[in-house]
């Protein structure tokens, strides 16, 4: 069965934490970790539909752009800050991943596997990789950082993050088999958390 | 969409923040809809600037309710299903207590002798009145521009009466520019030789020239360079003309209406009083915007637009900022907006969207 998110993070979120998602989309993992630990929880999107959903859900939102907002908001003390699935997308992963340690004590990272073994049979026949996880062409998606476990964690040691615990999701959406031995190449997405 | 209107007399006066004292003041108002039994959908609307008591629907004195679009039966703000209140504000010119009623004790026009008055003071009127219409708590008090800044300050000076506030299109203080285009405005209308500094009443004349000028640069701060041009571009003018002043361009035509048509409408000291008003607001008063809020217990919906020139959506950022750092919960939305500053008061999708799921919650 598939692990959902919110289940992972469960484990790493205190009770009534201040908490920032950064690309919260509709707001539903805010509210069930509103749900199962009380936190308060702010919501960054810039979809207006999604953020409608947000507030329809009583979860507090910001219409941000993450690229030119994160330094918004150093002061406000944040226990935890999540960037599930949008890492990728953002102009300067580092630069981010640092500022995210810096308004929140932790973070929560989430990003696609481009060393997924089936990304690399995409690259060995001479074309970008479209998978399930990565399904857009190369010149539509909105990935332009993508990197590898590999890579992400090389950065991490660069950067002197620490990684505090993770967890390798496979293409059946749960923990188990290969991913666990070898993820780099068996898993379709890390979950990090990091801290400094 | 059952309507009331009507003028409620306070015998017992108000304390102002200047430390002077009305010793009696009325409050004209209008209602929407129905108070229910647990009196908990009352919603409190604050009116902007130049606005008064008609939020919705249409009357004969004032025409359409500014807030209409938002507001009224199966709308935004449903007055199906909520009870509403607005009122023009102290110091106004719709009914209420301002510099152009009659003073209680001498008889005589006020004039420039009504006291200035400030958001505060309306706040605190605006509480005399609540409690006069037995409401325990607003579920929502909202408004755009100088209407917002009354439902920050609403949280701020009764946390326990307020669940939800909206401020839109607002700012927690004007800012210098805000101030200057105001003094502006303000010296447009004292070098009226009609003004006579404020008792103008008494010569039977009003300072129309000065007005109508104050209005049309009020105007052109309301509304965003794009729409100006794409509604007015550089067309000019046709003959039929509503003015008889020689205009050229048809934005010069439609200031020179819309001035025209304020300035009979509007009291030259009210303009000035509450441009004052707006210009001395500032909701952390001695101290910063972070601790002034320290006490909020309601949850925000900010707004702005990206066409506001007069209160960008900084502004309404630094709000967002300050209350999460005081852990409110409080959202903060930019939308595109057409329509300058004053798209506070038209409705877009996304817009009645987000006020009607914050409300419903």
């Amino acid at each position: 069965m598939a692990i959902k998110l919110s289940k992972i993070i469960n484990s790493w979120v205190p009770e009534n934490s201040k908490v920032i998602d950064f690309g919260c989309g509709d707001g539903s993992l805010l509210k069930e970790l509103f749900e199962n630990k009380q936190v308060l929880g702010y919501g960054v999107e810039i979809n207006d539909i999604k953020i409608e959903k947000c507030i329809e859900k009583g979860i507090p939102v910001i219409k941000l752009d993450i690229d030119k907002g994160l330094n918004d908001f150093m002061s406000s003390n944040f226990d935890l800050s999540i960037m599930a699935k949008s890492i990728q997308c953002l102009k300067n992963p580092d630069l981010a991943l640092n500022r995210m340690l810096e308004l929140s004590k932790r973070c929560v990272v989430t990003l696609p596997n481009l060393g997924y073994w089936r990304c690399r049979i995409n690259l060995a026949s001479g074309k970008m990789p479209i998978t399930p996880e990565l399904p857009s062409s190369w010149y539509e998606t909105e990935n332009i950082h993508l990197c590898t476990i590999k890579d992400f964690e090389n950065l991490c040691l660069k950067e002197n993050i620490r990684i505090k615990d993770k967890v390798f999701i496979n293409r059946n959406g749960d923990q188990g088999g290969l991913s666990k031995i070898n993820p780099n190449l068996f898993a379709v997405e890390g979950v990090y958390l990091l801290e400094r | 969409m059952k309507t009331e209107t009507k003028l409620v007399h306070f015998s017992e006066g108000i304390e102002l923040e200047s430390g002077e004292k009305l010793n009696s003041f009325d409050l004209m108002l209008e209602t929407y809809g129905e108070l229910n039994e647990g009196k908990s959908n009352a919603i409190l609307l604050c009116h902007a600037f130049s606005g008064n008591h008609h939020a919705a629907g249409s009357s004969e004195d004032f025409g359409t309710g500014w807030w209409d679009q938002l507001v009224g039966p199966g709308k935004s703000i449903d007055t199906n299903k909520y009870f509403i209140v607005c009122c023009n504000n102290l110091g106004g010119c719709a009914g209420s207590s301002g510099p152009s009623s009659i003073n209680p004790s001498s008889q005589k026009i006020f004039g420039k002798s009504f006291p200035q008055v400030s958001v505060l003071d309306w706040v605190n009127s605006q509480k005399m009145l609540m409690d006069k219409l037995n409401i325990e708590c607003w579920h929502f008090v909202a408004g755009g521009s100088l209407g917002g800044m009354q439902a920050l300050q609403w949280s701020i000076s009764y946390p326990d009466k307020v669940k939800k506030a909206g401020i839109f299109a607002a700012a927690a203080k004007s800012s210098s520019q805000n101030i200057a285009m105001n003094e502006v405005a303000r010296e447009s209308i004292r070098k009226d030789e009609n003004f006579h500094n404020g008792n103008y009443y008494e010569h039977d004349v009003i300072p129309k020239n000065g007005l109508k000028t104050a209005r049309m640069l009020g105007h052109i701060t309301y509304l965003s360079e794009e729409h100006m041009d794409s509604r007015f571009g550089r067309k000019f003018q046709d003959e039929g003309s509503k003015v008889e002043e020689s205009v050229s361009f048809e934005v010069e035509n439609y200031l020179q209406y819309k001035g025209e048509q304020f300035s009979e409408l509007f009291d030259a000291n009210s303009y000035i009083l509450m441009t004052k008003v707006m210009d001395s607001y500032d909701a952390g008063k001695s101290k910063t915007l972070d601790e002034a809020l320290k006490d909020v217990k309601a949850e925000f919906l900010i707004v702005g637009f990206y066409s506001d020139w007069l209160y960008p959506p900084e502004r309404g950022k630094e709000i967002q900022i300050a209350a999460m750092n005081n852990n409110i919960k409080s959202s903060f939305v930019v939308l595109q907006g057409d329509h300058g500053h004053d798209s506070f008061l038209f409705n877009s999708e996304t817009y009645s969207n987000l006020i009607t799921n914050f409300i419903e919650s």
